[in-house]
């Protein structure tokens, strides 16, 4: 494991990682299996009360099905926030973290190229992530026997955990892309928090507003749950704009931390 | 080119609050140990950081080893070894696995080499960085260093955090290194620090050279404080007309002053008289560099 940057890196967040996976995947079974508590009729009652105004902000839009449920409790909402607390942290961590602690230095003092080892943290963030959404799809196929979840296919299943990863590379990627242009943690940080609230809001709450229904083809949210992988199966477009942002993102900040000063 | 090491031409380098590089002319040979002089805030880390392409010079080239930093940097910091006075790492892991890891960034360094190494500088390698003393983590940057027995050291302030004995360790590695076709360039803010190492030495102050010497002129030139005892008392006069004597003080048969430059016209002078014992102490060579500090101008006349 410590044979290159890219091996370093995974090895040195390892703890992390597992940490992480695990509570994403134990947040996302818990959530499922509540399934058959909510399919009842009671409770679709006490669900159709609320103004639809305050589900479509929480992304419940459609909680009379499986699909919906899972996609709405699940995929809507808190896994996507963990995923993007990982994403962003790991993000960040990857040049800024480490410009910022001192220790980029001796590592670029040694025969590695800037482009490479921008490209190798990048990678190591790109592997957790699917570890994450492995263990999470893992998690969901389990479940969804005993939580009653059958109408939902494997298929639609990996489906959704693909875009809700490629979601978390997208911010990912924003803010490894901030760090590597600036070396400013805090920067990282802001900046993609922001525009993870921003998308989200764009994605619920925006298009409430007459003239503002635009923001939302502008979210990354609405690229990972628009479609509803859950209920359709890979939204193809969705997937190549949510990973050409991602490509572009890093190929820019790869680009202008090779041509900028390291800081002490 | 081939016999120099370091080739910096009207090097200059201006970003943000820090001063940075106003035109440095460097030249370090092959083979040599140079020590890289100056006041903190000079701009020595600066100059290393631009030899190692860490930071991009404003205007100005560098040639190192032959090679550009900044287009064949990769090819260049292979053959060096990088030591910075404030050797920070990830404290979660050993020693041993941070060399390791540096090692194969290497394409791989002997173990064998690591532990020799490690014995002299009298370093636990398996301890986690985080668990050992500043002076014990300065020790793990001197091995990586060292390791892969670069073509050049580049050392900013190495032994800063250093205990005097392995301060000594440090010095007879450097020789060695010397002894074994390596060149070394060493800054310091202290004389003390590369005086029993360096060939050179080469004085920055406000991001430009001042002066470029051999330590062993420097030496020659340097101020020290004589003490003569002779059998019968002396006259203070005769002595303190020689050239490069001042501050004559003649006690019986006892006489003190301070030398300033040859020894020769003084001890001609002494001979004609029984000489019992001389005493000359070490020159204080940091006393000449702090007039370099203090004025340039005046150490560029001398």
């Amino acid at each position: 494991m410590l044979r290159n940057v890219f091996t370093k890196t995974l090895w040195d967040g390892r703890r992390s990682l597992l940490g992480w996976a695990i509570a994403i995947a134990a947040v996302g079974a818990m959530y499922a299996a509540f399934w058959p508590t909510v399919n009842t009729p009671q409770m679709q009652d006490a669900m159709r009360n609320y103004p639809q105004a305050v589900l479509e902000a929480f992304n419940y839009n459609d909680l009379a099905s499986a699909a919906g449920y899972v996609g709405s409790s699940v995929y809507g909402l808190l896994i996507p926030l963990l995923v993007a607390v990982f994403a962003i942290a790991y993000g960040t961590r990857a040049l800024a973290g480490d410009e910022e602690a001192g220790t980029l230095d001796l590592l670029l003092a040694h025969p590695v190229s800037r482009v490479r080892t921008a490209l190798s943290r990048f990678a190591a963030l790109c592997t957790a992530l699917a570890v994450v959404g492995a263990v999470l799809l893992l998690a969901m196929l389990a479940i969804s026997g005993p939580a009653d979840l059958g109408s939902i296919t494997p298929g639609e299943f990996a489906a959704a955990t693909l875009q809700l990863v490629l979601f978390g590379a997208l911010l990912g990627a924003l803010a490894f892309a901030v760090g590597a242009a600036t070396g400013r943690k805090a920067l990282a940080i802001g900046v993609t928090a922001g525009v993870a609230v921003l998308g989200y809001l764009a994605n619920g709450v925006f298009p409430q507003v007459r003239g503002l229904a635009w923001t939302r083809d502008v979210s990354p949210w609405h690229w990972y749950l628009g479609g509803e992988p859950l209920k359709n199966g890979l939204q193809v477009g969705d997937s190549l704009l949510l990973l050409g942002v991602t490509v572009v993102l890093v190929l820019c900040g790869t680009w202008l931390f090779n041509r900028r000063d390291v800081a002490v | 080119m081939a016999d120099t090491a370091i080739r910096t031409e009207q090097l200059v380098k201006t970003y943000g609050r820090s001063r940075g590089l106003a035109g440095l002319d460097l030249e370090v040979r092959r083979g040599e140990v140079y020590g890289f002089l100056g006041p903190n805030g000079a701009g020595k880390t600066t100059t290393i950081r631009l030899l190692l392409d860490l930071i991009r010079p404003t205007s100005g080239t560098i040639s190192v080893l032959g090679l550009d930093p900044r287009r064949d940097g990769v090819a260049l910091r292979r053959k060096v070894g990088y030591l910075a006075g404030d050797f920070v790492v990830d404290g979660r892991q050993t020693g041993r696995e941070l060399l390791t890891y540096l090692g194969n960034l290497r394409g791989g360094v002997r173990r064998q080499r690591v532990d020799e190494l490690a014995a002299r500088l009298d370093l636990d390698l398996g301890r986690r960085i985080k668990s050992l003393s500043k002076g014990n983590r300065q020790k793990v940057g001197v091995v990586q260093a060292f390791m892969h027995d670069p073509e050049l050291l580049v050392l900013d302030e190495p032994t800063s955090g250093l205990d005097p004995f392995l301060q000594q360790v440090f010095v007879t590695m450097v020789h060695e290194a010397k002894a074994a076709g390596q060149t070394a360039f060493m800054s310091s803010h202290v004389m003390g620090e590369v005086q029993h190492t360096a060939d050179r030495v080469g004085i920055i102050r406000e991001g430009r050279l001042v002066t470029v010497e051999g330590v062993e002129a420097l030496r020659e030139r340097a101020v020290r404080n004589v003490e003569i005892h002779f059998e019968t008392p002396v006259p203070a006069d005769e002595f303190a007309a020689l050239p490069g004597v001042s501050g004559v003080h003649a006690d019986g048969t006892v006489l003190r002053c301070r030398l300033d430059g040859r020894a020769d016209p003084l001890v001609k002078a002494a001979s004609r008289y029984t000489v019992l014992s001389l005493l000359s102490e070490e020159p204080d060579l940091e006393e000449l560099f702090f007039t370099y500090y203090r004025d340039g101008k005046t150490a560029d006349a001398a």
